[in-house]
């Protein structure tokens, strides 16, 4: 049987060119939560953030939520962004909200790089999307550095 | 607007005896599908064997990064063990997804461990879980601090001096 189990689901969609909102929702045997937020796409700068708490643990978890607006103004690619979100909204907040928060992050670029390719089908349909993928990073630089397949 | 990417990411953790646990972890994105499937022993929180899959990826570079993740045999979901993994398999010459994969299966074991605890603070009158939360605090002190309802100027710390 399971014991634990917990769902992240993050959606996103461009509002126009430079703006992606980012839906996460995160579900698990403890607690359920959602955040929305709106990230500018050339810098990464959070232009927007709200988040709601469904189900908890304490009474005073709830006073979190306020705690999000912290994140307006931060880049997620920004050196270090993740330990300021884990700090400043994890420990000073909720580490869920800051969980939900990270991964909205960590998907900007795969985001991007996902609306490249279904363009790039579109466009060029003989070309393969490792191909299409594989220009997408090679013309950003900073989408570079991150495994083993963006060195 | 409609959607241009998602991502679901679900992890489980099931008890196959008294002293094995066994967590599997799936990523599906609009680019990505990748499994990691794992055990870990009790009580020491050791993992003992772990499988990895990816079944879909950007690049063709990630179909190797399932052989890297047999570096975590052995390490015990503990303190340090973001570190420990990140430099096992991680970083420009790792696996970002497979990484956050093995660190989302310990944190599911942890849990899957503190789910009782919740379950136990959920009965009784208002006053009876307080004492139950604050109980929970004198017994658990890595929990002060960690989060705003286990803040210094939190109603749940009051009298504790932890």
């Amino acid at each position: 049987m399971i014991t634990f189990s917990r769902s992240l689901l993050v959606g996103g969609e461009f509002l126009d060119e430079t703006t992606l909102r980012l839906h996460g929702i995160l579900e698990d045997h403890i607690y359920a939560m959602e955040i929305q937020m709106d990230v500018r796409v050339p810098d990464g700068v959070i232009l927007a953030i709200e988040g709601w708490m469904k189900r908890y643990t304490t009474p005073v978890c709830p006073k979190a939520v306020d705690i999000l607006q912290w994140a307006v103004g931060l880049s997620v690619r920004e050196d270090g962004w993740i330990s300021r979100v884990n700090r400043e909204i994890g420990r000073k907040g909720c580490q869920h909200f800051a969980e939900i928060l990270i991964e909205c992050g960590r998907c900007l670029d795969p985001a991007r790089m996902s609306m490249a390719v279904g363009e790039g089908l579109k466009t060029y349909p003989a070309q393969s999307p490792a191909q299409i993928s594989r220009s997408w990073v090679e013309e950003h630089p900073e989408a570079q550095g991150y495994c083993l397949a963006r060195p | 607007m409609t959607l241009s990417f998602t991502r679901n990411k679900i992890v489980e953790v099931e008890p196959l005896s008294e002293n094995l646990l066994g967590i599997g972890w799936r990523l599906t994105d609009s680019l990505t599908e990748a499994e990691i499937l794992m055990k870990v022993r009790l009580p020491g929180l050791e993992i003992t064997e772990v499988k990895a899959r990816m079944e879909r990826c950007p690049h063709p570079e990630c179909s190797s990064a399932p052989g890297l993740i047999q570096k975590v045999v052995g390490v015990r979901v503990g303190p340090g063990l973001r570190k420990i993994v990140q430099g096992l398999i991680g970083g420009s010459s790792g696996c970002a997804e497979l990484t956050e994969g093995v660190l989302e299966c310990c944190n599911a074991v942890i849990l899957h461990f503190t789910v009782p605890q919740i379950q136990a603070n959920e009965r009784g009158t208002e006053e009876e879980r307080w004492k139950r939360h604050q109980e929970m605090l004198r017994f658990n002190p890595r929990l002060v601090r960690s989060c705003v309802a286990f803040a210094d100027d939190s109603p749940l710390m009051q009298g504790l001096n932890l």
